[in-house]
């Protein structure tokens, strides 16, 4: 009898562990969200600054970085969230990438929510690197690339160019 | 966007319209925000040339303005999500710059009057060279809310702490 109990419990948890896996599959399914692989040689170099100027709210940055096909069709690779204050972020060179700077922006009392992005195109040349920061301070938000060749302290800032150029001169095509 | 923006939206929406029609253009617009409840005209003069104004409404309206905004907020009661997208419109004439800001609700909010193409008006600034070295800024914009975008409009018109308004504020 407790023998045929314990199997029941065992079964009891396996389900739902089960469903606790499916459930988070669905959710991540539902956001959409995965993590960049970030295997590439570090070429993209994010210096971030985030402070939301309350202690009752909260600001969190990331970059959503998409591959940019000939159509200019975006397939999305994944998220890189800027939790630390440098990090280093490989992108392929000589094709375009789009990247997405995400701020979400969260207020505990008033209990709301709500995302702002800054997006560009970019095409990382080879043994270029791309100095970015990232800053977010008292609700307005700046994002720069400066695109330097290594050990060189100059360089060149890069204004951010929208998806729309890209379909336009495909469509030149 | 909480529900006290959208209390206010509605009012300079009542208050702009005179309960009757909402501007249509930006001259309506700006002859209408003298005598309106919830909205003020400012003028500013700074210490920058006029071209340089220029740019930089030319450069940061577009880059930071055309956005479309998700928020969402959430009580016990109720979840509410507002979508709202940013139109941006930059005129460069030899003697005047002009960054109209309007503003659509594609979700969560009802309209009372007539929406113009585009969005409803919600702030004009008109740049116009004083001397060789300074401009003046005239800011047809809300009295009350949106305060980030007020800020950041008179931070490119300055050339001070330039940076995009977080309009989900």
């Amino acid at each position: 009898m407790n023998r045929a109990m314990g199997n029941l419990l065992d079964i009891g948890r396996i389900a739902f562990i089960v469903l606790l896996i499916c459930a988070a599959n669905l959710l991540a399914g539902c956001f959409g969200s995965k993590t960049y692989p970030n295997t590439l040689g570090k070429n993209l170099h994010v210096h971030t600054v985030t402070d939301s100027g309350s202690w009752f709210s909260r600001v969190r940055a990331a970059i959503d970085i998409h591959r940019v096909g000939r159509d200019c069709a975006l397939d999305y690779e994944g998220t890189v969230q800027l939790a630390d204050s440098k990090i280093d972020i490989g992108i392929p060179p000589h094709r375009w990438s789009y990247l997405v700077f995400v701020f979400g922006s969260s207020s505990f009392l008033a209990n709301r929510s709500g995302t702002i992005t800054y997006e560009t195109l970019l095409k990382a040349r080879p043994n270029y690197h791309y100095d970015v920061a990232v800053h977010y301070r008292d609700d307005m938000y700046h994002v720069g690339i400066r695109e330097t060749l290594p050990n060189q302290s100059t360089g060149r800032e890069i204004e951010p160019l929208e998806l729309s150029s890209c379909r336009s001169s495909v469509s030149r095509k | 966007m909480n529900r006290y923006h959208v209390f206010i939206m509605f009012l300079s929406v009542l208050a702009l319209s005179g309960c009757v029609s909402h501007p249509q253009t930006a001259e309506e617009f700006r002859k209408a925000v003298p005598g309106a409840f919830s909205a003020k005209v400012e003028t500013i003069e700074v210490d920058r040339p006029f071209s340089q104004v220029a740019r930089t409404f030319q450069k940061m309206g577009p880059n930071c303005l055309s956005k479309t905004i998700k928020t969402t907020s959430q009580t016990n009661m109720s979840y509410q999500v507002i979508v709202t997208t940013y139109k941006p419109t930059v005129v460069v004439t030899g003697k005047k710059a002009e960054l109209h800001v309007q503003m659509h609700h594609e979700q969560g909010v009802l309209n009372v009057s007539k929406e113009p193409e585009g969005g409803y008006y919600l702030l004009v600034a008109d740049a116009q060279p004083v001397t060789q070295t300074k401009t003046r800024i005239d800011l047809y914009r809300p009295s009350m809310g949106h305060g980030v975008l007020i800020q950041a409009v008179k931070n490119w018109a300055t050339g001070e702490n330039i940076g995009c308004p977080d309009l989900t504020k």
